[in-house]
């Protein structure tokens, strides 16, 4: 597979091309003279402390979301989910 | 306007009303109104959850202050069993296999859900017009949007068709709604209400809200709704907000607005002056009002849009119509998933999962995505800075008065730039209300993170003063 991807392949969106009006939102980025150009990301903490992190744990799903999920099933064979053909390139 | 959550209590309390009755005229209000605010309509749960409390009235025993109170919910949010379509082609057949926290919240406390609510697709758009069901038109006149994304909640409310809405606040999509059809609408710092259940847009900037039609209610719902999660381990610790503690204004005595916000030619003239006009009355109560430097409104909507477009496209890479959704088969796996995407996605969601995939490629990333990361960041110092000097910040919620239906479709730079005042908020992750006051689409007030005390404190004040 050629290692350039373009935007419809990486979007998977038939015919998708970059737009210009978006385009101009990332040109006033592009001109933009932040005071510092690497993120320290040290203004915003949303990541969790190691300490509080939560215990793993299995949690069985409810016979009511079971059969929703199921419902959900786009193709579904004998209670079985049906995925679409793969090929390998 | 006074709490309609303690009054319908009260009418339900003293058997003035039923809630039977209360919830079959709610839903028939919206089963007939034109103003396509529902995408679907939960009657059979709501009717059978209202002869429960009419039940228990009638056997004396005591009801919580929600219970039995009818809300509607934007329909981004799971609730077991029910459509959760995200007003989308792709999921217009899924159902919920569970219910988000904050709405289980609500539900736990007696509310009682009616109507899934519609709104731009995925939360992508400011003007309700980007739905599989119909443009939502605006409370105060149907020929102007109703804003967005959460426009279907921000009409019910206004209409009275639902007591209380939950919306999602991504970008502005609480307030702004909330603002152009007259109703209060919260922002509350970010992680203050879990995420759990939510579908995500900008997971690092969405957030859960109320939108009702008193200080007084939205109080009331942000104390249900808060709390760490273990489902969104990006939830903090907050404290219940008494009544008595937000009904004095003892603590503010300095607001600052953004200079660069009111003396620009993009603001419309009227909510220009409506806007300073309010800061004189602020000031004659012996506030003091303070100028503020912030960053122009072409920064502020290009840094959101940049991180918005960048999470959503990662947020939605999961919708392939592999385990759900309306997929259609192609002649491979990658096909499938092409042709699902592109026969279901709208043109807005589309441009933006495009953009998104475009600023985080290699060879864009550094160039756009981390120089937008980088402004975030120097954004949310902003206002660090700026809360050492003031403890409120106002703010219109927009420079324009509603676009007609079909306006913003036709031009969706003129949409992302009407984000102009309240993006900015959504960046620095704090807590932000629109107001039915001051202007004609309202006013922001901004607390510091964690402060919705003093933000609803001040709300009151307002209420008294202009």
């Amino acid at each position: 597979m050629s290692k350039i991807m373009t935007v419809d392949v990486l979007s998977s969106i038939k015919g998708a091309q970059s737009s210009e009006t978006v385009n101009k939102l990332f040109d006033v980025i592009k001109n933009a003279q932040p005071n510092n150009n690497n993120s320290s990301n040290n203004v915003n903490y949303n990541c969790v402390s190691l300490n509080d992190l939560r215990e793993d744990v299995v949690m069985e799903s409810s016979a009511l979301e079971k059969k929703i999920i199921i419902e959900n099933f786009p193709k579904e064979k004998n209670g079985y989910l049906v995925v679409a053909k793969v090929i390998e390139d | 306007m006074d709490s309609q959550i303690k009054k319908i209590h009260q009418q339900l309390v003293t058997k003035q009303i039923s809630c039977t009755a209360l919830v079959q005229e709610k839903l028939d209000l919206l089963k007939e109104n034109t103003h396509n605010t529902v995408n679907s309509l939960l009657d059979k749960i709501a009717l059978e959850l209202a002869v429960k409390v009419d039940a228990k009235i009638a056997n004396g025993e005591e009801i919580g202050l929600l219970e039995g109170i009818p809300f509607g919910i934007k329909d981004v949010y799971m609730v077991q069993g029910t459509y959760t379509t995200a007003s989308s082609d792709l999921l217009k057949n899924y159902k919920s296999a569970y219910t988000a926290t904050a709405i289980q919240k609500l539900l736990d406390a007696g509310a009682i859900p009616l109507v899934k609510e519609n709104c731009d697709s995925f939360g992508h758009g400011s003007s309700s017009e980007n739905t599989i069901f119909g443009a939502v038109k605006n409370a105060l006149n149907t020929e102007l949007v109703a804003g967005g994304s959460s426009g279907g909640s921000a009409v019910n409310v206004a209409k009275d068709y639902t007591v209380f809405s939950i919306g999602g606040d991504t970008g502005g999509s609480i307030r702004q709604p909330a603002g152009y059809n007259h109703i209060y609408g919260l922002k509350p710092t970010y992680g203050r209400i879990s995420r759990y259940g939510l579908m995500a847009y900008a997971s690092s900037t969405d957030c859960v809200g109320p939108l009702a039609k008193s200080i007084e209610d939205i109080r009331i719902l942000l104390n249900v709704m808060s709390g760490k999660d273990i489902k969104d381990q990006t939830t903090i610790t907050s404290t219940e907000i008494k009544e008595d503690s937000i009904l004095n204004n003892g603590k503010v005595k300095t607001i600052g607005y953004f200079k660069n916000f009111v003396n620009n030619t993009s603001i419309d003239p009227k909510i220009k002056a409506d806007f300073l006009a309010t800061l004189e009355k602020i000031k004659e109560q012996g506030i003091t009002i303070k100028e503020l430097d912030f960053f122009d409104s072409d920064t502020l909507v290009s840094t959101y849009y940049t991180l918005a477009m960048a999470e959503t496209a990662s947020n939605l890479s999961r919708l392939d119509g592999t385990n759900y959704g309306n997929r259609i088969e192609g002649d491979n796996l990658k096909d499938t998933y092409a042709i699902t995407r592109s026969e279901n996605f709208s043109e807005e969601s589309k441009r933006r999962i495009v953009g998104g995939n475009q600023v985080l490629s290699q060879g864009f990333s550094d160039e756009i995505y981390l120089k937008a990361l980088a402004l975030r960041d120097q954004i949310s110092d902003n206002f660090d800075k700026d809360f050492k000097e003031v403890d409120i910040i106002l703010s219109p919620v927009t420079p324009n008065t509603p676009p007609k239906i079909g306006d913003s479709l036709k031009d969706p730079l003129a949409m992302y730039l009407s984000d102009a005042y309240t993006v900015g908020f959504s960046l620095g992750q704090l807590p932000t209300l629109t107001v039915p006051q001051g202007t004609s689409t309202g006013l922001q007030i901004t607390a510091a993170k964690n402060q919705e005390q003093t933000l609803l404190k001040f709300a009151n004040f307002l209420k008294e003063t202009i």
